[in-house]
C-alpha cells in the first residue's frame, strides 16, 4: 500500500504561514526555467539544476540537498514517498509540515476527493464523514484540474458526498469538460440531490461527453437500504434521483457493496433492478473494503465472500439474463464461482492493491484483481487458494 | 332431471356483486338462480343430472371458498380504487417529468 | 459505535399501518395464490397470508410484508416511490399502443399446389386473374400501410402460396422501399411460404431486400406429409431442401418455421421437436389446435381438446427443458411471449395475445381481392361464409372508413379483458389477451363465457404451469429469464 500523504521530515525556505500550494513533481534536470520555476525537483543525485521552486529528496538521500544553494526552498520526504514519479502533483502544506500526493501520472485510477462531508453515515463507509468546512478542497481542485495532463483517460470525483456543493459541483463539471475535454469522468454520489429536477437539468445541461455517476443501492427493501446508509428517506430520494437522471439520458451505474446486511436480499435487489430500473447503464457488485467504519462494524458486516458465492452467482445470472451490463469489483477469482469470473475486473486502485504470498503460484494471478491492502492486513476470505489451470 | 340445492347467503356477510361474480365463475359447473328477501339471498344451484352427490358437495364447497375470495377482492377494489386511478393517470399522462420518451431501451 | 442506529430505528412501528396497492389474485393450487400487481409482477401467497394481508393483519416487520412492499403490493410510511414506479412500469407496458398497426399482411394469391386439410383458403387452380392480387390493389394497400403511424412496419406476404405470384411481391417490395425513402420507417418484409416453388433467383431477390422467410414444418417426414399433401407427396423433402437453399442464399438466421398442430400431432411432440432440432432451428412455436375447420359443438369436446393439448404442450416443454440441460439452446416461443409479460414490463409484439385485441390496431390483412380483414382468422371465417370481421374494400373505402368501422371497433372494445367478467378480476390478465375472433367463431360472441372458454382454460393452464416450474426449479427460472429477454 502506498502512503499518499505524510509529514515532511524537514522543510526550509517556506514560512509556516504560507498557504498550501500544488506543485508538479519533476525529475528532469534540464527542464526549461519557465517551467522549472513552478515545479518541485525531486533530487536524483547531488547535481542540482537551477531555477526550481523547491528541491526535495527522500530521507535516505537527504545528503543530495546539501548541494542546494542556501536561500532556496528545501523539503525532505519520508522514504515511503519513493513511489513519486515525474508528472505527479503534490500539495505541500507549510503550516502543518505535511504533504499529500493528489495526482499520480502512472496511476490506473485517478480519484479526487471533493469533500469529507456527507449526508449519509454508511455502516461500511471507507471515507468516514467529517462535519467540517472543507471548501478549500474545492478551491484546490479547481486549481488542480488545469494541471492534470490532457491525455488522462479517466478521473473520478468522490467524497463524502460531492453534490453537497450544489451549483459549485456543476461548475466543477463544466471546468472538467473544458480543461480535460477527452477525459472520462466518474462521479460517486448517493444521488439524492437529483430528486430535485432542476438540479438534474443543470447537471444534464453540462452536456459532458463522457460522464457516469455511480449511485449505491443496497436493497429492494427501503428499510434495509436506509439502515445501511443510516439515513431515513434515503431510498426514496435515491430512486427518484436515478429516474430523473435517466429521463435526462444521463449515464447511471448502480453500486452494491456486498456484506452481511446486503447479501440476504441480493437476489431480490437484482430482480428489483430488472423490474424497476432496467434502464441503468451498469450494475457493479463490490467487495467490502476493511477500512473506515467497516472495522468498527465488522460484526454486523463481515461474511466470507466464498460463503456467499452462490448468491453472487445467482444475482449475476439475473442481471445478465436481462442484459444489464454487470461488473464484479474487488473479488478474487478463487472465491467466486467460475461463471462469475468473466464479470470480475481489476478494480482496486494500484496504490492500495496487493496479493497474498499464496497467489504467486496461481494460474490466474495475471487476470485477478487481488486484494485491498486493508484486506490483506485485517480480513479476507479464508478460502483463498491458487487456481491450477484445468 | 337436474339436481337442485338451496343456499342461503347473508347479504351482510357477502355483497350481491360478490355472489354474482362467484356464480359466474362456476357457470360451467352449475346454473344459478337468485331471489332476494331482505338481507338474505336465496340461491338455487342447479346441477346436471350426471353429477354424483359427492361431486355436488365438492362443487358447493369450492363455491363457498370462491365467495370468500370474491369478498377479499371487493375489499381490495374498494381500498385501492383511488390510488389505481392515480397511477393509471400518471402512466398515461403527457405532463410530469421532462421527456415523454420511454426510459427503457435506447 | 454509538453513533450508528439500529435497524429498528428505520422500521415501521410493530403495529404500523399500511395501505394496499391495486392487485389481483387467482388460485395456483389449493392454498396457494398467484397475486399480480398493477404492473403485472407476480408474487405467490399462501391463503392465510393473503387473508391477513387484505384484513390489515400482516405485521410490517414480517418477511411476507417486506417482500410485498418491495414488489409494490402494499405501501407504508417507509417509502413513497411505489406509485411512481408502478406508473412507470404501466406506461412502459402500454408504450406501443400508440404505434398502431405494425403488421400488414398481403394475401398475394389464393393459388396453391398443396391441399392441406386444415387450410380454409387455398385454391388449386391456374386462374391467376381470379385469385391473384393486382398492382392496383397492392398500391391501395400500400397507401393504408403508410397511413399507420407505426415506426416499425412489417409487411408479410401470405397466400395460398405467395411465391406463385412472385411478380407482385417484387412489385410491392420495390414500391414500399421507394415510399419509405421519404417515410423513413423501420421497414421489414417476410414471406410465409412452403418453399416448394423457391428458386435461387427468387431467394436472391429476398437476400437483396433483406426479406425473411417463414416456412411450414409440421414435424418429421411422415407427419408433415400426412398433414400437407401435394402432388408428388414430397412436401417435407421440398421444405427441407427449401430451408437449406434459403439459408445459403438469404441467411441462416433469416429462415424460421411454424408448425400446425393437428390431432395427429398430439402424440408426436418429441418427434416434432427433434425435427426442429435436427434442422438446427433455434426454437419452436407449439401452437394450439386450430378451431377453424373443426366444428366445436359441445363443451365436452372443447374440454377434452384443451386437456389433451395441455398434455402435449407440457410434454413438449419438458423435453425442451431437458435439451437445454444438455446445453442445446432451444426455446419454446409461446412460452417466451408469456414469460416476457410475466418477467418484464416490456410491451409484447405478439398480436394474438394482447388486450385490447390486436385486430386491426396491431395487425391487418389485405386480401388478394382488395377486401380488408381484421386478422388472418377473420379472412378464414369469411371463406366459410362469416363476414363479421370484414372491414372494407380497398377499391371503394377510405382508411378512416375501414379503421373506424363497427366491425372493428365494436369487438375490440367489447372484448377488452380489463372490462369483461372473470378477466377483470383475474391475476393472469396482464399475461393474457382478448381474442374476439376466436370466441365469435367458437362460441358465437366476441367475449365468450370464460368459465367455458377453451382459450381461457388453455392459457390459464400454461400460466399456472410456467409459474409452478419457476417456483420449483430455480435453474428453469433462470432459463426462462433469458427466454423473456431474447
Amino acid at each position: 500500500m502506498l502512503e499518499l500523504s505524510g509529514k515532511l521530515k524537514q522543510l526550509s525556505g517556506l514560512s509556516t504561514t504560507s498557504p498550501p500550494s500544488l506543485l508538479r513533481v519533476v525529475t528532469t534536470p534540464a527542464l526549461p526555467k519557465v517551467l522549472a520555476r513552478d515545479a518541485a525537483y525531486l533530487c536524483q543525485s547531488a547535481e542540482i539544476p537551477v531555477g526550481f521552486r523547491i528541491y526535495m529528496a527522500l530521507e535516505s538521500n537527504r545528503e543530495f540537498l546539501e548541494s542546494v544553494p542556501s536561500g532556496e526552498r528545501r523539503a525532505v520526504l519520508p522514504d515511503s514517498a519513493s513511489f513519486l514519479r515525474e508528472g505527479d502533483i503534490m500539495r505541500v502544506s507549510p503550516s502543518s509540515g505535511s504533504y499529500r500526493v493528489v495526482f499520480r501520472s502512472h496511476s490506473n485510477h485517478v480519484s479526487i476527493l471533493l469533500t469529507e462531508r456527507c449526508n449519509h453515515y454508511c455502516l461500511m463507509c471507507s471515507q468516514p464523514p467529517r462535519e467540517v468546512n472543507d471548501d478549500w478542497i474545492m478551491n484546490e481542485v479547481e486549481n488542480l484540474l488545469p494541471m492534470i495532463p490532457i491525455h488522462t483517460r479517466e478521473i473520478g470525483f468522490t467524497g463524502g458526498e460531492p453534490t453537497l456543493y450544489g451549483d459549485r459541483f456543476i461548475r466543477l463539471l463544466e471546468c472538467t469538460k473544458t480543461y480535460l475535454p477527452r477525459t472520462a469522468v466518474h462521479v460517486l454520489s448517493n444521488g439524492r440531490i437529483f430528486s430535485d429536477l432542476t438540479f438534474s437539468e443543470a447537471y444534464a445541461a453540462v452536456k459532458h461527453p463522457d460522464l457516469m455517476i455511480g449511485i449505491p443501492l443496497y436493497s429492494d427493501d427501503p428499510v434495509r437500504h436506509n439502515y445501511v446508509v443510516q439515513a431515513d428517506g434515503a431510498f426514496d430520494e435515491t430512486i427518484q434521483g436515478i429516474i430523473n437522471l435517466k429521463r435526462l439520458k444521463q449515464r447511471v451505474e448502480l453500486r452494491v457493496v456486498l456484506h452481511l446486511q446486503t447479501i440476504d436480499r441480493l437476489t431480490n435487489l437484482a430482480e428489483f433492478i430488472t423490474r424497476n430500473l432496467l434502464f441503468v447503464d451498469q450494475v457493479a457488485l463490490m467487495g467490502l473494503e476493511i477500512t473506515g467504519f467497516t472495522r468498527g462494524n465488522l460484526d454486523k458486516l463481515w461474511i466470507d465472500p466464498y460463503d456467499y458465492r452462490d448468491t453472487l452467482g445467482r444475482a449475476v445470472d439475473i442481471l445478465s439474463a436481462y442484459k444489464i451490463p454487470t461488473a464484479v469489483y474487488n473479488h478474487q477469482l478463487c472465491v467466486v464461482p467460475e461463471g462469475v469470473r468473466r464479470f470480475c475486473t481489476r478494480s482496486i486502485s494500484d496504490w492500495k492493491n496487493e496479493y497474498l504470498p499464496v497467489c504467486s503460484s496461481c494460474a490466474l494471478r495475471g487476470r485477478c484483481g487481488g486484494f485491498f491492502s486493508s484486506g490483506v492486513r485485517y480480513r479476507h476470505s479464508d478460502h483463498v487458494q491458487p487456481i491450477t489451470t484445468a | 332431471m337436474s339436481v337442485n340445492r338451496q343456499l342461503e347467503i347473508d347479504l351482510e356477510a357477502f355483497g350481491l356483486d360478490s355472489i354474482k361474480r362467484a356464480a359466474y365463475r362456476f357457470s360451467d359447473r352449475f346454473a344459478f338462480d337468485i331471489a332476494l328477501a331482505g338481507t338474505t339471498a336465496h340461491c338455487t344451484l342447479i346441477f346436471p343430472e350426471s353429477d354424483s352427490s359427492s361431486s355436488i358437495d365438492a362443487k358447493i364447497a369450492a363455491f363457498r371458498k370462491e365467495l370468500l375470495d370474491q369478498d377479499l377482492r371487493s375489499s381490495i377494489r374498494a381500498e385501492t380504487e383511488h390510488v389505481r386511478n392515480l397511477i393509471l393517470a400518471e402512466a398515461f399522462s403527457r405532463t410530469g417529468l421532462v421527456s415523454d420518451e420511454p426510459l427503457q431501451g435506447d | 459505535m454509538s453513533r450508528f442506529k439500529e435497524i429498528e430505528k428505520f422500521q415501521a412501528p410493530p403495529q404500523g399501518g399500511y395501505q394496499l396497492l391495486p392487485f389481483r389474485f387467482t388460485a395456483l393450487e389449493p392454498e396457494v395464490y398467484v397475486a399480480t400487481n398493477l404492473a403485472g409482477e407476480y408474487h405467490l401467497l399462501r391463503s392465510d397470508a393473503l387473508c391477513a394481508l387484505v384484513h390489515h393483519e400482516l405485521s410490517p416487520r414480517s418477511a411476507d410484508f417486506i417482500d410485498l412492499r418491495a414488489k409494490h403490493f402494499v405501501t407504508d410510511s417507509r417509502s413513497n416511490v411505489s406509485t411512481d414506479l408502478l406508473a412507470l412500469k404501466v406506461r412502459t407496458r402500454y408504450r406501443t399502443l400508440a404505434e398502431f398497426t405494425a403488421l400488414h399482411i398481403f394475401v398475394v394469391t389464393l393459388r396453391c399446389e398443396h391441399s392441406c386439410p386444415y387450410c380454409q383458403v387455398s385454391r388449386q387452380t391456374q386462374d391467376r386473374a381470379a385469385f391473384d392480387m393486382t398492382r392496383e390493389t397492392a398500391d391501395k394497400a400500400l397507401n393504408f400501410v403508410f397511413r399507420s403511424p407505426s415506426t416499425n412496419i412489417k409487411i408479410e406476404f401470405q397466400g395460398g402460396e405467395p411465391l406463385l405470384n412472385f411478380e407482385i411481391i417484387q412489385y410491392i417490395v420495390t414500391a414500399a422501399e421507394q415510399r419509405n425513402l421519404s417515410k423513413r420507417r423501420n421497414l421489414r418484409f417476410v414471406i410465409a411460404t412452403n418453399l416448394a416453388e423457391a428458386t435461387e433467383d427468387i431467394l436472391r431477390f429476398c437476400a437483396d431486400h433483406s426479406i425473411d422467410i417463414s416456412t411450414s414444418l409440421d414435424g418429421p417426414q411422415d407427419l408433415h406429409n400426412q398433414n400437407r399433401p401435394r402432388p408428388g407427396r414430397n412436401s417435407h423433402q421440398k421444405a427441407v431442401e427449401g430451408i437449406s437453399l434459403a439459408r445459403r442464399v438469404v441467411g441462416r438466421d433469416r429462415v424460421s418455421a411454424l408448425m400446425t398442430t393437428t390431432a395427429k400431432s398430439l402424440d408426436r411432440v418429441k418427434d416434432i421437436i427433434d425435427e426442429y432440432v435436427r434442422l438446427e432451428f433455434p426454437g419452436i412455436f407449439l401452437r394450439p389446435l386450430s378451431p377453424y375447420g373443426f366444428a366445436v359443438k359441445t363443451n365436452a369436446i372443447a374440454a377434452y381438446s384443451v386437456v389433451r393439448w395441455l398434455e402435449f404442450y407440457k410434454e413438449g416443454l419438458e423435453y425442451i427443458l431437458h435439451l437445454n440441460r444438455l446445453n442445446i439452446p432451444f426455446r419454446e416461443f409461446y412460452a417466451s411471449v408469456i414469460l416476457r409479460k410475466m418477467l418484464t414490463s416490456e410491451p409484447s409484439g405478439f398480436v394474438d395475445l394482447v388486450s385490447p385485441a390486436g385486430i386491426g390496431i396491431k395487425a391487418i390483412v389485405y386480401n388478394y381481392d382488395g377486401v380488408v380483414y381484421a386478422s388472418d382468422e377473420s379472412r378464414m371465417l369469411a371463406e366459410m361464409g362469416d363476414m363479421t370481421f370484414r372491414l372494407g374494400q380497398l377499391a371503394t373505402d377510405t382508411y378512416e372508413q375501414v379503421m373506424l368501422c363497427d366491425n372493428l371497433l365494436g369487438p375490440i372494445e367489447a372484448s377488452m379483458t380489463t372490462s369483461v367478467p372473470m378477466c377483470d378480476e383475474c391475476a393472469f390478465e396482464p399475461y393474457c389477451g382478448a381474442d374476439p375472433v376466436y370466441h365469435h367463431a367458437v362460441y358465437g360472441d366476441v367475449v365468450g363465457r370464460k368459465p367455458e372458454s377453451a382459450f381461457c382454460a388453455r392459457n390459464m393452464g400454461i400460466f399456472r404451469y410456467l409459474i409452478t416450474k419457476m417456483r420449483d426449479e430455480p435453474t428453469t427460472k433462470q432459463l426462462f429469464m433469458r427466454w423473456a429477454n431474447s
